[in-house]
């Protein structure tokens, strides 16, 4: 059974996620880590992938800057490698928590223009992923060989009028639903 | 061009959150009243479609993202306290979906490129409607993506300098403004140039339907 309400979970989240960064120590870090590990339960392991996935590019583009510079000093800084590291996947890792465990839209309540504006966004954005499958599926049924950049260049051009089009209609009809229960009143 | 969370200090963060909720506040005065069943879709929609653009990123060695914004377009449709709104929230998606970005650096990425970068634009293509509209969309938008860019590069420069250890070495960003401020704006500048094509399209897109004035 949950004990918190998702306003509680939003609150919780927002005051524990600056820690990590008032922490200098990797052990503490690290500790903090493995108890946010424990915590998480059966999903752990999912919540950790997904947030490896999420900061394994960037992380790796400095951690990787930083070993270089080291190595052009004759110095790696070891320290702050393990220091950065486990801070960016601690933080990431307690947002994915946080959103595996709470509902947006729920946490948002008493907030309606917020509200309002997530519930089209995210509407939007399901449209944009629908319409683009649909479309690519379309373009690959009708060319058996490879297609020239120009038929590409006209495809992306249709597709993204179509995609807009589609989308302001679906967004229109959203609107008008929440304008049919008041929302606008 | 997010700045992920981690790599700013709390002398960084917390200044920029006590600015980032005064503009907020600022954007959202009388927003009720502004979004009504008309410009309420319009809206969604074309944040929607940023929020699409800014997920296909490619990092960047000094520390941060390269990606199309999509802030121009919502500055020029909508305004610069909607656009700013808007893409706040998109921001706040990015993050909380996506680990795109982060809640700490939210305030410095908000007023990055929702803020300055929707400003640029709007400042951008009022100065130069009148010569050609077409260039001034255009230039508009590549300045909504160089201008964050400077911004982003100068905060992420600014933390081996105000967060260290007693001996000199980096507590958050490791890389200075030597670093930053060329790692960020060389891809930019070519990306704004995508930036700027897009946002054409889609201003055509909006005229052709007579959203705009």
């Amino acid at each position: 059974m949950d004990i918190m309400t998702p306003r509680q979970k939003l609150l919780l989240y927002l005051a524990v996620l600056p820690a990590p960064t008032l922490i200098h120590q990797p052990a503490l870090l690290a500790a903090g880590f493995a108890f946010a590990l424990l915590l998480a339960g059966k999903t752990r392991w999912r919540i950790l992938s997904r947030s490896l996935i999420a900061i394994l590019a960037f992380d790796l583009s400095v951690s990787l800057g930083v070993v270089l510079v080291g190595l052009w000093q004759g110095r790696i800084d070891v320290d702050w490698l393990l220091l950065a590291n486990l801070r960016v996947l601690l933080m990431a890792y307690l947002g994915f928590w946080f959103i595996a465990r709470c509902e947006l839209l729920a946490a948002l309540e008493g907030l309606p223009t917020a509200r309002r504006l997530v519930t089209l966004t995210i509407g939007q954005i399901r449209t944009f992923e629908r319409v683009l499958g649909d479309f690519r599926l379309a373009f690959d049924s009708r060319n058996i060989a490879r297609p020239r950049l120009l038929d590409r260049r006209h495809h992306a051009g249709a597709q993204a009028i179509a995609l807009l089009d589609k989308a302001m209609a679906q967004s229109t009809e959203v609107a008008q639903a929440l304008r049919s229960r008041g929302a606008f009143d | 061009m997010h700045i992920p969370d981690g790599f700013l200090s709390p002398q960084t963060y917390l200044p920029a959150t006590l600015m980032a909720v005064g503009a907020w506040a600022w954007a959202a005065r009388g927003l009720k009243s502004r979004l009504d069943e008309t410009l309420l879709p319009r809206l969604a929609m074309v944040t929607a479609l940023a929020y699409g653009l800014g997920l296909v990123m490619l990092p960047l060695p000094g520390g941060t993202s390269a990606h199309l914004i999509g802030v121009a377009m919502l500055a020029l449709l909508f305004g610069w306290r909607l656009a700013f709104l808007a893409y706040s929230g998109v921001l706040l998606l990015q993050a909380l979906l996506f680990g795109a970005g982060g809640l700490t650096a939210l305030p410095v990425n908000a007023l990055a490129m929702g803020f300055i970068g929707s400003g640029a634009a709007l400042i951008v293509f009022r100065l130069l409607r009148r010569v050609n509209e077409a260039f001034a969309v255009l230039f508009a938008a590549w300045a909504s993506v160089l201008l964050p860019g400077i911004v982003v590069a100068l905060v992420l420069g600014l933390q081996p300098l105000i967060a260290h250890k007693p001996d000199g070495s980096p507590l958050f960003f490791p890389f200075g403004w030597s670093i930053t401020l060329p790692a960020i704006l060389i891809p930019h500048a070519f990306i704004g140039l995508a930036e700027a094509a897009l946002t054409l399209f889609v201003w055509r897109y909006a005229k052709a339907r007579k959203w705009t004035s």
